[in-house]
């Protein structure tokens, strides 16, 4: 049987559709058919028979009374052509139920077929924020308050499936904080891990009976050119110019995708410390770092970043309390999740805490102190995450 | 019967041609010679001379479509290099980079994600401001004036599928360096506002790309390093008018004004006038300077 004389029985038969929030959503991967009812209307079909059940659905949006308003955004084509019987799938078992039209992977629709957003790449994105910094610092309990804005300008993760090499860039990106004033800015961020397939050593045992046991090293690099940090201090501003830093990495934990991580990084960098009391110096900076970067969630709702850096400048003229060498301990957890998103773009609560101790300020104490943030990110673009 | 139908798919295509390009843009004079009348304002390298001086500027603006979403476009005006070098002093403005990203749905809503998600009606396009990089400076003593990051929320009311009308408002966030003219790293105050000044700018373009104007009004207050929070408004208007091309090149005239608080001293008043020479400029898809003609 054509599917236009199908459909005509379709149509006829088909209940009134049923406006619910757990209505079962299409498979995009499998075909839809569409058809026209008795009134005209274009219907969505797709069989499942395995589970013998047919959803159907509008071929439209509809508005907030039920009638069809604009074509479906981002619904896969549908089939005109293919042979589609609903007596005979009836006679064969199948069950018609109302479901709603298929979406994207990272989309979802309601039950007016209104298509939206709910998977969001936070690797990807252009974003801005502002929060709110009690800080808390042990020999000065009463400065207490301070408010904070972050910034990325651009950060984007190179990846395809099946890549071995996750690229990441990130452009322009840091944080301000008031009263005291401290900012940190990098301009260029870039960063790679790689899944080595085959093994650095692969150990066999031969007690009880013979087991591999693969050891993989994934190593991968990590760069940041021209990053700035500026701190108030007693004796005036401190600034710190980082102009380049190139560290190797090793992946202790890779995600499938490589977009979650546990690894440690070292290298070495050229920095530059200007003060209002010592002018100009040089260093270069001996760093390491353990890090963790997760999302937590295949939605990517929930992010995890901890980063702990150790880092050594070697100042080519001697500081005055330490002399040419120095120590910086930071430490850095933030969380950050989706809240709501404005047109499919994810505004974000960010809550992080931090705690530093360095002697290589004039006129700070060598130190813990630390720092906490809570405050709200709006983000551009941020796509669905890859399947 | 082949080279007939030839010559009549020939004259099909030349016809469709001549359909896509719009006939306001395109002038023919008596000698059949045609002529652009419509421009793209929003691609161009450009030199302006004028009351505050020369400068450059690089203008960039595209869209990005979806196959799949056909009501979707983001919008992105990307501007590079803008420089102002007064002629008679020593003065200086310019901007490294600056961009509007505005995505235009043509239906906006709002999406709770918690539990099944909602959506909500919202009337208006969102998007952003980004500026990277300015840098002011005066002929008198006055520190030099670094911008080094600004970024803005924008909900756009406009809601138009081109780049010919705006109304956007939204939060600013930015973070300023004031520092001495020696360049000896020394920085005497730091200004930020953790997005506690408000932006509204209107903008408008002719259909045929020959007049352009904007109003941008902020204000709000800022943290100054030495002085505290400090309340502070800028407004500027621009209109620009084509009034001659050269080679299919406009030139145009420009006007502005712009008002702008300092925390030390009264609220300034400037004007400026200037030409604007397109030098390169990417012609404006309406035009057909070539029509495609029947061949046999």
């Amino acid at each position: 049987m054509r599917i236009g004389s199908a459909l005509a029985l379709l149509g006829i038969c088909l209940p009134a559709l049923a406006y619910a929030d757990d209505l079962p959503m299409m498979n995009r991967s499998e075909v839809v058919h569409c058809a026209n009812d008795a009134g005209g209307h274009m219907w969505r079909v797709q069989c499942d028979p395995a589970t013998k059940v047919c959803l159907y659905a509008p071929n439209e949006e509809l508005d907030s009374e039920g009638d069809p308003v604009k074509p479906l955004e981002r619904a896969r084509e549908c089939e005109m052509d293919m042979p589609f019987d609903r007596a005979k799938l009836e006679a064969d078992g199948f069950k018609f139920l109302p479901g709603l039209p298929d979406a994207p992977w990272g989309w979802s629709r309601d039950e007016r077929g209104r298509v939206f957003q709910t998977n969001f790449d936070l690797h990807k994105r252009m974003f801005f924020g502002v929060g709110y910094t009690p800080r808390k610092v042990y020999e000065n309990p009463l400065e207490s308050t301070r408010t904070s804005i972050d910034f990325g300008l651009l950060s984007f993760d190179l990846w395809n499936k099946g890549d071995s090499t996750r690229h990441r860039f990130r452009f322009v990106q840091g944080e301000v904080h008031l009263e005291p004033f401290t900012a940190e800015m990098v301009l260029a961020h870039y960063d790679f891990s790689h899944k080595f397939i085959d093994p650095l050593v692969r150990i066999t045992t031969f007690i009880g009976e013979p087991a591999r046991h693969d050891l993989h090293l994934n190593v991968g690099g990590w760069t940041e050119v021209g990053g700035m940090e500026i701190h108030q201090t007693p004796l005036g501003y401190s600034q710190q110019w980082k102009h380049a830093t190139a560290d190797l990495t090793f992946d202790i934990w890779q995600s499938a995708n490589l977009d979650s991580f546990i690894r440690v990084r070292t290298g070495v960098g050229l920095e530059g410390q200007y003060t209002d009391v010592t002018g100009y110096r040089s260093a270069v900076v001996y760093g390491s770092a353990f890090e963790i970067d997760t999302v937590l969630d295949k939605e990517g709702h929930n992010n995890l970043r901890f980063e702990l850096i150790h880092e050594i400048p070697r100042y080519f003229t001697p500081l005055e309390y330490t002399g040419k060498v120095a120590r910086r301990l930071l430490a850095h957890a933030q969380y950050e999740t989706v809240l709501l998103a404005i047109n499919d773009q994810p505004v974000t609560l960010k809550l992080a805490v931090g705690g530093e101790n360095r002697d290589d300020l004039p006129g700070i104490k060598s130190q813990w102190a630390f720092v906490m943030d809570a405050g709200l990110r709006f983000s551009l673009w941020a796509p669905p995450r890859p399947r | 019967m082949g080279a007939a139908s030839a010559a009549l798919i020939a004259i099909v295509v030349a016809v469709s041609a001549e359909a896509a390009a719009d006939s306001r843009c395109t002038g023919i004079t008596e000698e059949e010679s045609r002529f652009v009348t419509c421009f793209d304002l929003g691609n161009r390298l450009s030199v302006t001379a004028g009351s505050d001086g020369f400068g450059s500027a690089i203008d960039v603006r595209h869209t990005i479509d979806f196959d799949d979403d056909p009501d979707l476009t983001w919008k992105l005006e990307h501007h590079f290099a803008e420089t102002t070098h007064a002629a008679f002093e020593n003065a200086f403005d310019g901007t490294f980079y600056r961009g509007r990203y505005i995505r235009h749905a043509r239906d906006g809503h709002l999406v709770i994600p918690f539990g099944t998600p909602k959506k909500v009606f919202l009337p208006f396009d969102i998007g952003a401001l980004a500026e990277v990089g300015t840098i002011r400076w005066r002929a008198d003593d006055s520190p030099v004036e670094i911008g080094v990051v600004k970024f803005g929320a924008l909900l756009d009311f406009a809601r138009t599928r081109s780049f010919r009308r705006r109304l956007t408002i939204g939060p600013v966030s930015r973070w300023d360096v004031k520092t001495s003219r020696n360049l000896d790293f020394k920085v005497d105050e730091h200004i930020v506002a953790p997005f506690t000044t408000g932006m509204i700018e209107l903008g408008a373009e002719s259909l045929e790309g020959r007049t352009a104007g904007t109003l941008r009004i902020e204000a709000g207050v800022a943290w100054s390093s030495l002085r505290g929070w400090v309340p502070e408004a800028r407004a500027e208007a621009t209109l620009e008018r084509i009034i001659i091309a050269v080679n299919d090149r406009p030139i145009s005239l420009l006007l502005g004004a712009r008002y702008e608080t300092r925390p030390d001293e009264k609220g300034a008043v400037t004007a400026h006038i200037s030409a604007r020479i397109t030098l390169f400029d990417k012609r404006d898809v309406r035009v057909n300077l070539h029509p495609l003609t029947a061949s046999r």
